[in-house]
């Protein structure tokens, strides 16, 4: 009963928000703009949500959500544009789609490919809904188990391992832009004793550091100093035909896309990790589980199909981790995290309570953006292509001016500018030196959780740590992050590495000796 | 990202700064109360507010630690001392003259003055007019030589504007004359718009790029400026002479 009450709200919410031409409007416009700003390359779905966020300020929440979850989704779909069609990947999502789908556009398939695109996109970002529907209420209910150890745990868990697995370089990097980030997070008046930290007698740093300036700074002003001091050029588009959904080959690929959703889905959720994982890791499997590996990067469908329905299927997946735990899935979901506490949302365990309805409506937004995307892409996928023409010296000055109007009008406050700057060129100086961004804007964001949470168990146990030993949630959390943190160092690898060779010639040994021993009786 | 040898030679530097850092931001908060009473409230270590910022700095200060370690075992000393003979040598200067880095500069001081001289004192559509059109124009050329010769074009009307404000000109000139440092912004502009056009003027393909960024230039601040101050109401961070012409026009303010 309970389900089917669920199921009617999830389409009450549907129809309500359709009902709406000006609904309508936004979320066909925003899903146009998201995927301009994932074709273009340069731009990126995670920047085109942080500018985004300025304008859905006078909105109510659920227009505002329905605006950047439609960007998302479009930012997502849109870098295969580029990628199929200039070998390009519009954003690093669809860096995968670029290996079969260009060699595919270069064969006059590239219609074919971006049919193919849109419809797997589109299904993938509708299933990562079912599980946001399906597996929210689960988490939540064990989320509402947590005590402040548990909290402290999770949060110190996402930052260990969204810095291990976005690090493009050495892990320790990782870590060290998960600190940087949370340093940031330490300045300001502290939440239990009002004492300022790291402010200098500034007033403006009172109030602590804004997480959209930041944000914006980070993802933003790196991106333009990258495409202009490299003089990144944008190649010849490669013309394309007729698009068709190609349904056929959806059906005929069912297995295929639920196992590249679910890829999606759980990468998704993985704290920091994002959408280019998700296409990468699905890209793998599908290579390693076809009869014919031998065609993948030389226009192979299943491929390009593989990794857009798992880089879709990734914006739902990183919902629930931030929708039930107030911890970001992927980079563009951090920057919604910031959007929501700009409206006065905050995710966590409480959501449920706070706002009953609001995962439902998310999920219904996700359900009404893919819908839109899909018929975006199939009717205006030849004249957003057009775009690929500007060139990348006139737009990123735009985006320059965007960033600073965008962080400004947060607040109305010129000190988030001054912020800003700073932060954006020392994040240049961070991703030259082979740093990944990622983890330093979700140690931003979870830095007061962490913080909070530690004093507070504390403060519970009267300074004591063994709480995290006898509860079992705390304990399985801890050998987790003990464990991130020990497999990557080389004397643990040394060791595994040994251990497994014994055990596996012991094995062997024994296998001989079992086969051998029938034959000497 | 740098390629795997120099990111290693790179990784020693960073890594002692960020030890350096990680021991500021520890030495920061062990000067916040661990025991003794704040607010009138007597603290225990556990509640205090350095107990989290000390286990940042730790971390970073450890994490620091390991990265010059690794690094170092990559490289080895030698190639560490021939970094940093390389650093006290000529070649850095020829490093620091290539074009690529002269991008970076333009492209940082762009931001730099934008943010904090021009923005925060000059009317927001001038200051973004120049900036667009000083970047644009920059970029879109894309010929190294005349980047050059622009950026320090740009470069000097910028100095002058930090003398005008640093000086305190804009109090003295002000009352004589309204608007006085839009007008002062609105000439650089044109003066770098003819300088420019004077150094383009005979290449037929560059004369294109110039009026295309120009018209860009001068559109996006329109379009974006309008957008946040009458649909979001949003105050720009300066309002000078162009926000009063399209105040009157927007409220018929005749």
């Amino acid at each position: 009963m309970m389900i089917l009450d669920r199921i009617g709200t999830y389409f009450q919410m549907v129809f309500h928000l359709a009902a709406d031409p000006f609904n309508i409007l936004i979320l066909f416009s925003s899903v146009l703009m998201g995927i301009i700003f994932g074709a273009m390359p340069g731009l990126t779905s995670t920047l085109g949500v942080a500018l985004l966020t300025a304008l859905t300020y006078g909105m109510d929440t659920p227009t505002a959500m329905l605006c950047l979850l439609s960007i998302y989704v479009g930012g997502t779909y849109g870098g295969s544009y580029a990628s199929i069609l200039i070998n390009i990947p519009g954003t690093a999502a669809s860096a995968a789609t670029a290996l079969d789908g260009y060699p595919l556009a270069c064969k006059g398939e590239g219609g074919r490919a971006i049919g193919l695109t849109t419809t797997a996109s589109a299904i993938g970002t509708i299933i990562s809904m079912l599980f946001l529907v399906s597996i929210s209420p689960l988490i939540s209910f064990f989320a509402l188990q947590f005590t402040s150890f548990e909290f402290f745990l999770l949060a110190f868990f996402g930052i260990l391992i969204s810095g291990t697995l976005t690090s493009p370089d050495l892990v320790i990097k990782g870590w060290i832009a998960g600190f940087l980030g949370l340093f940031l997070a330490c300045v300001g008046r502290d939440q239990l004793q009002f004492f300022p930290r790291y402010t200098f007698g500034i007033p403006e740093l009172d109030s602590g550091v804004e997480v959209v300036p930041v944000l914006i700074g980070a993802f933003g002003i790196p991106q333009i100093i990258q495409v202009l001091k490299d003089r990144f050029q944008i190649g010849e588009t490669q013309k394309f035909q007729r698009i068709l959904p190609e349904f056929g080959t959806i059906i005929r690929n069912i297995p295929r896309i639920i196992r590249s959703a679910l890829i999606g889905v759980g990468i998704g959720s993985v704290p920091g990790i994002g959408e280019d994982i998700a296409a990468w890791v699905s890209y793998g499997t599908a290579k390693n589980t076809s009869k014919h590996p031998e065609r993948f990067g030389k226009g192979e469908i299943t491929a390009v199909l593989s990794t857009e329905v798992a880089n879709n299927a990734c914006v739902g997946g990183a919902m629930i981790p931030l929708l039930n735990l107030g911890i970001p899935g992927s980079p563009p979901a951090a920057m919604l995290l910031g959007a929501l506490m700009l409206h006065g949302v905050t995710p966590g365990p409480m959501i449920t309570f706070e706002h009953p309805t609001f995962i439902m409506e998310v999920a219904a937004i996700l359900l009404l953006a893919s819908l839109s995307m899909w018929v975006v892409g199939m009717l205006l996928a030849k004249q957003v292509v057009k775009v690929l023409r500007i060139p990348v010296q006139l737009f990123m000055p735009i985006i320059g001016i965007l960033c600073i109007i965008g962080s400004y009008s947060l607040g109305i406050n010129i000190w988030n500018l001054y912020l800003m700057l700073p932060v954006g060129i020392i994040s240049y100086f961070l991703i030259e030196m082979g740093y990944p961004i990622a983890p330093l804007v979700i140690g931003v964001i979870l830095g007061p959780m962490a913080d909070e949470n530690l004093r507070r168990a504390l403060m519970v146990s009267q300074g004591s740590f063994l709480p995290i030993f006898t509860r079992p949630v705390s304990l399985i959390l801890f050998l987790v992050i003990v464990w991130t943190v020990v497999s990557q160092f080389p004397t643990y690898r040394n060791f595994k590495n040994k251990l497994m060779d014994k055990v596996f010639r012991r094995k062997s040994c024994e296998v001989d000796v079992d086969i051998d021993g029938p034959e000497e009786g | 990202m740098l390629e795997k040898e120099k990111l290693r030679k790179a990784d020693v530097y960073s890594g002692i700064v960020i030890f350096l850092f990680g021991a500021w931001v520890a030495w920061q908060a062990s000067k916040m109360p661990m025991k003794d009473s704040w607010g009138g409230v007597q603290n225990v270590w556990f509640v205090s507010p350095a107990l989290f910022p000390l286990f940042v700095g730790a971390m970073i200060m450890l994490l620091g630690l390991l990265l010059v370690r690794t690094a170092l075992k990559a490289i080895g000393f030698k190639a560490f001392g021939d970094t940093l003979q390389w650093l006290f040598s000529r070649d850095l200067l020829q490093f620091l003259n290539t074009v690529s880095v002269l991008r970076f500069y333009a492209i940082a001081v762009l931001f730099l003055s934008l943010v904090y001289l021009y923005i925060p004192r000059i009317d927001f559509f001038l200051s973004a007019v120049l900036f667009l059109s000083v970047f644009i124009t920059m970029f879109y050329f894309d010929e190294a030589e005349l980047l050059k010769k622009l950026f320090f074009f740009y470069l000097a009307g910028t100095v002058f504007f930090i003398i005008y404000f640093a000086g305190r000109l804009d109090g003295l000139l002000d009352p004589v004359l309204p608007f006085a440092k839009d007008i002062l912004a609105l000439g650089f502009i044109l003066a770098y718009c003819l300088y420019a056009w004077k150094l383009i003027r005979c290449n037929p393909l560059l004369r294109k790029k110039f009026r295309t960024g120009l018209i860009v230039a001068v559109a996006a601040p329109l379009v974006v400026g309008l957008f946040f101050k009458y649909f979001l109401l949003v105050p720009m961070p300066a309002e000078g002479m162009v926000v009063a012409l399209l105040d009157a026009i927007w409220y018929f303010e005749f």
